[in-house]
């Protein structure tokens, strides 16, 4: 029966192989003995036998997720492989199973007392471990009963398909039979998705329908992770469109891989550096790997959130440092703390606000709490003197939410004067400005007299320029950074940059869209900073066009378009299917 | 019984990886461990027990330790503590 469905995209790549449904476990609980039939000493045996084989198993997982998708994700099966071995849970366990229990039925309830106190914590990282400990809950029992852990698994390559996938059934499943991934549900930013894009297995997500057509037997399928397609028993047409789908995503892969040394450029060398954006130490590896030039944005507020106390100087010193030795030779801009009303520090006294987008917050707040201010702007530049000692990156500042030029000078007025305390020479250093209040981007040349650089944070200026909060789901479709306006004013900012001297750069999350990341190159764009897992895409796709093609792309694009659709049809049109 | 007070001090309070840590190193003694938090007491060589505490940074918690090598194991458990639970400075 040929049909086809439509899910969203959760993992570039192609795939066309026979459909294997993971079925949907009836809920364990039921099957559990009440009481033991065995002695104390035999049951408390075979729970430990279990425990321990539990505990095995989850670490051999976590041995291959490290070697084959890295060790951030590998920690989620470390974690639970201390769940299995842990000495309360056994302690609690056995004392049920001297009380009369079975050894699963005491292990379930073990693991219950603790999933209770979860649960019920305020704390969304702790609710969030519940899963994770139900997961292990369950391979325990498993044990238990007989049954098998693995789950069941395909004999030949084959296009997984389930409801949901747990990351231990995604992980659970050896790679190489693995030709695909299409669920019903899920999201395409959930742990499933994640690891299919870290193990390069093309993926679809929320997929409607899936289970109704295929659930019922054997079936073909065409999973295309880049458009969201699936199509159930393709006809000839159909199977020759996928394997050439199929060719060209394993071309596209052997040059990513070559290209990750590369510098970014377009066809014709035009240079366009490529960063990453930084949110955590732990991001630093990967933006590497990624092959990130630097970085456009490190968001340092991580180091303030979730703390009593403000960070020490000593301790920004660190993490900065850190980030600097992890580029050497690129340049890596900080941005000085931006956190508003909506994330409240405790160190940070201040009233609740209506509306924490346009209240005190970045450079306006660093402006009225000189201490944490001053003591920031000293760690950015003792880490600088620190980590230039060993070879690092150039360190750039960054103020956030600046509106008027009077705020920019203050902002620099500090950091001078805590350079001067600090003894720091501060003419090769970089000073910049977030592009992001309409104020700001539309009188840019005002701005550029006093700035070495822009760096134009698309997110939050298309919430202020179209007033449309980000956070309001009603209101999401205003404020698309292919709108005709958003790219004028983007050439405005660039054009008043470039007017003086400084160089400007797009930090946002579109950024990382090929087809954007072209349209803003043709306005002039000289640095593009983005999630670490954008960067190949983007630097391949800039190399199959040249500066001139994105230029007139990007022109004909805002004189004739009246909508984002119709820009990015243009940009598409003009720019051929390289982009997408 | 010996005991100590100690403020913690890595960002991330006591996530899955420093309750590990911690909980590894308290198991690796011959003592009796606990620790506790605002008066509720739990077996400091698990876990679970330990994140289920729900601590966080600048949280003072108290470890007793009790039995053979009780001493040694205090002084090595609030060292650890002390010096951030393997994260130190990490955002």
């Amino acid at each position: 029966m040929n049909a086809r469905l439509t899910g969203r995209a959760a993992a570039p790549g192609a795939a066309l192989a026979p459909a294997f449904v993971v079925i949907q476990q009836a809920p364990i609980e039921n099957d559990l003995r009440r009481t033991r039939s065995g002695t104390v000493e035999d049951e408390t045996a075979r729970l430990q036998a279990a425990l321990e084989r539990a505990e095995e198993e989850l670490r051999e997982l976590a041995r291959t997720v490290e070697a084959t998708a890295g060790e951030e994700e590998a920690g989620i099966f470390e974690a639970q492989a201390e769940f299995a071995a842990d000495p309360e849970l056994e302690r609690a366990a056995e004392e049920a199973i001297r009380g009369g229990a079975s050894s699963e039925r005491a292990v379930f309830d073990a693991f219950g007392t603790f999933r209770e106190l979860l649960a019920a914590s305020e704390s969304e990282y702790l609710a969030g471990r519940v899963a994770d400990l139900d997961d292990v809950r369950d391979r325990v029992v498993k044990v238990l009963l007989g049954r098998s852990t693995a789950g069941e698994v395909p004999d030949v390559r084959s296009v997984i398909v389930a409801h949901e996938l747990t990351p231990s059934q995604t992980a659970g499943i050896p790679m190489e039979v693995i030709a695909g991934i299409v669920t019903e549900t899920g999201s395409p930013t959930s742990h499933a998705a994640i690891l299919a894009r870290a193990l390069a297995i093309p993926a679809v997500v929320s997929c409607a329908g899936l289970l109704d057509t295929v659930g019922d037997g054997a079936h073909q399928l065409a999973v295309d992770g880049r458009t969201g397609a699936v199509i159930v028993d393709p006809d000839a047409a159909e199977r020759d469109a996928i394997w050439n789908r199929m060719e060209e995503e394993g071309r596209r892969r052997d040059e990513l891989v070559t290209l990750r040394d590369e510098p970014g450029r377009t066809a014709d060398r035009h240079r366009v550096e490529l960063a990453a954006n930084i949110g955590a130490i732990q991001h630093l590896p990967a933006a590497v790997e990624a092959g990130g030039e630097g970085s456009g944005l490190v968001r340092t507020e991580f180091l303030f959130l979730d703390r009593k106390t403000a960070p020490s100087v000593e301790e920004q010193v660190t993490f900065y440092a850190e980030v600097l030795r992890s580029f050497p030779g690129y340049r890596v801009v900080f941005r000085t703390l931006d956190v508003g009303a909506d994330k409240p520090l405790p160190f940070v006294e201040r009233e609740s606000e209506e509306n924490p987008a346009m209240g005190l917050r970045g450079i306006r707040l660093s402006l009225q709490r000189p201490d944490l201010f001053r003591a920031q702007l000293r760690a950015l530049l003792k880490a600088r003197a620190q980590a230039s000692a060993e070879g690092s990156g150039r360190l750039a500042i960054m103020f956030p939410l600046v509106s008027t030029v009077r705020e920019l000078l203050d902002a620099r007025a500090v950091l001078r004067d805590v350079a001067e305390e600090e003894r720091a020479d501060l003419t090769s250093l970089e000073v910049g400005v977030m592009i992001e209040v309409p104020s700001a981007a539309l009188d840019a040349e005002r701005f550029a007299a006093h700035a070495d650089f822009f760096s134009i944070g698309t997110n939050d200026l298309l919430q202020y320029l179209f007033a449309a909060d980000r956070l309001n789901g009603a209101v999401a479709d205003l404020g698309d950074v292919l709108e005709p306006t958003v790219l004028s004013l983007i050439r405005h900012v660039v054009d008043a940059g470039h007017g003086t001297g400084a160089w400007v750069g797009v930090c946002g999350e579109a950024a990382g869209d090929p087809t954007v990341a072209a349209a803003l190159v043709g306005l002039g764009v000289d640095e593009l900073s983005m999630t670490k897992v954008a960067i190949p895409e983007v630097k391949d796709a800039l190399r199959r066009v040249t500066l001139d093609e994105c230029r007139q792309a990007v022109e004909a694009a805002i004189a004739g378009a009246q909508t984002p659709a119709e820009v990015r049809r243009i940009l598409e049109g003009k720019l051929g299917s390289v982009l997408t | 019984m010996p005991e100590a007070t100690v403020a913690l001090l890595n960002a991330s309070g006591l996530h899955a990886r420093p309750a590990k840590i911690f909980a590894r190193a308290a198991a690796a003694t011959t003592a009796d461990v606990t620790v506790s938090k605002d008066g509720r007491e739990v077996n400091g060589k698990s876990v679970l027990s330990v994140l289920t505490l729900d601590c966080h940074e600048g949280d003072q918690i108290v470890i007793r330790t009790e039995g053979e090598g009780a001493d040694q194991a205090l002084t090595e458990l609030v060292r650890l503590v002390e010096s951030g639970l393997g994260e130190a400075g990490e955002g």
